[in-house]
């Protein structure tokens, strides 16, 4: 199918993009890389009359590092973030989420922006984001804020931005000394969406044993979340299999386990017990190995 | 696919149950609602633009209330076509009051086909129940507007 009819407007800068938003209220939408959009247009999932094509903002394109912490411009391609030298060596469970997005033509059109305020429930930065307490900068023309990513998942497609606010970086520290991090997903063989995705951060202490873990898990229920249940069990602990197997098996509590055609919630649940399992794991050899 | 849950409204079993058989506040609770006419034949004829965020679609229906038993029971049934498909749904609805306010338990049964079934499958059963959670919050804003 082709879209419903839309009319095309390709703003100069921010100002101009966030008035617009404004101006056209729930019948304007942004489009970025439009890998989640169009595509839903095309189907007439959606059918949004304005269209607001980000294109020209090529300052929203940047990866950079500074006072302990990485920022990234919400144009940023998955490519962009998958290759670059500086994310591996200071944050790597970027790159690893990034290598995991769609196929070659989604990363290299897809932005982390438009991923994170589309917030498909199997998207894979979500998780991500989750998972390094990341924050997430939305202005329009009279303020700016940055919104934890605690605070930015709402619910189903549904996220903290204002309607007339475009989300413009995304900000998280820089990998803590003695930690390790995984991105594990099972795609699902035709979309390539994540079936489950599990995103964990492991710090250690001295003693060797685990100081905090963060883990994000997309896939799963409406919205991704962090596992909060699964990282109080791991607080203080040896981070040994069984403990980690103990720890991954609260996955899922307090949450609406998704039912579909391609996995009921029952065998859901249990992927993600297992995909946390697993995640943890490569997490905490990653730890051991810095 | 099947459904059901609970909603609590903040008013008695009697207020509840003539609101929800109102036309009027049923236009006003059903979420996008464009229109709501009586269908000389039965049931209401209704144009509903529904969706999740921004992904909206408009789609035209028809909406039956039977078997009921006031003000502890009726059955609906829902029928609907548009842009992102179509929907068939059925489901019964059981008031009980405690404390002034009334627990309306739903359940039912709905079947899904078109584009939301098949590309949209693994949302539909997150977007349901938002969609059916979105109603009930309209539900009650639109009682309490009303006095």
């Amino acid at each position: 199918m082709i879209p419903e009819p839309f009319e095309y407007h390709i703003p100069k800068n921010l100002e101009e993009a966030s008035r617009l938003l404004a101006q056209f209220g729930g019948e304007g939408k942004i489009l970025a890389g439009g890998h989640s959009l169009v595509p839903m247009m095309k189907l007439r999932l959606a059918a949004p009359r304005h269209l607001i094509d980000l294109g020209r903002l090529t300052d929203l394109k940047y990866i950079r590092e500074a006072d302990g912490k990485i920022e990234i411009g919400a144009l940023t391609t998955h490519f962009q973030i998958q290759s670059s030298s500086l994310l591996k060596d200071k944050c790597s469970l970027l790159p690893e989420t990034a290598r995991e997005i769609g196929d070659v033509q989604v990363r290299n059109r897809g932005t982390i922006g438009g991923s994170l305020a589309h917030s498909d429930p199997a998207a894979d930065w979500p998780a991500t984001i989750l998972a390094l307490a990341g924050e997430i900068q939305a202005r329009n023309v009279s303020s700016s804020r940055w919104i934890p990513a605690s605070e930015f998942f709402v619910d189903l497609l549904t996220t903290a931005l204002g309607s007339d606010e475009v989300l413009t970086a995304i900000r998280m520290p820089v990998a803590p000394p003695r930690s390790g991090h995984a991105y594990l997903k099972l795609h699902h063989p035709a979309s390539g969406y994540a079936m489950v995705g599990v995103a964990a951060q492991v710090v250690l202490n001295e003693a060797g044993h685990i100081e905090s873990a963060n883990v994000g898990i997309t896939g799963v229920g409406p919205k991704a979340y962090r596992a909060t249940a699964v990282e109080a069990a791991l607080r203080g602990k040896a981070p040994g299999r069984h403990n980690l197997e103990a720890a991954a098996s609260h996955a899922v509590v307090g949450i609406e386990v998704n039912s579909d055609l391609y996995a009921s919630a029952e065998y859901r649940s249990h992927l993600a017990q297992v995909y946390t399992r697993r995640a943890l794991e490569k997490a905490v050899e990653r730890a051991h190995g810095k | 696919m099947k459904f059901e849950g609970t909603y609590t409204l903040p008013v008695p079993r009697e207020v509840a149950w003539r609101e929800l058989m109102n036309p009027q506040t049923l236009a006003r609770a059903l979420p996008g609602c464009e229109k709501f006419e009586a269908n000389p034949a039965g049931g209401f004829d209704v144009v509903l633009k529904i969706g999740i965020a921004s992904l909206k679609g408009a789609y035209q229906g028809h909406v039956e209330i039977q078997d009921p038993n006031p003000p502890q029971s009726y059955r609906m049934k829902v029928e609907g076509k548009g842009t992102g498909g179509f929907l068939k749904g059925e489901g019964v609805l059981a008031l009980t009051e405690s404390a002034g306010n009334t627990t309306i338990n739903y359940s039912g049964d709905a079947q899904v086909g078109g584009p939301i079934a098949g590309i949209g499958q693994r949302l539909v059963q997150a977007a349901a129940r938002q969609i059916i959670q979105q109603f009930f919050q309209s539900l009650t804003n639109a009682i309490q507007a009303s006095g």
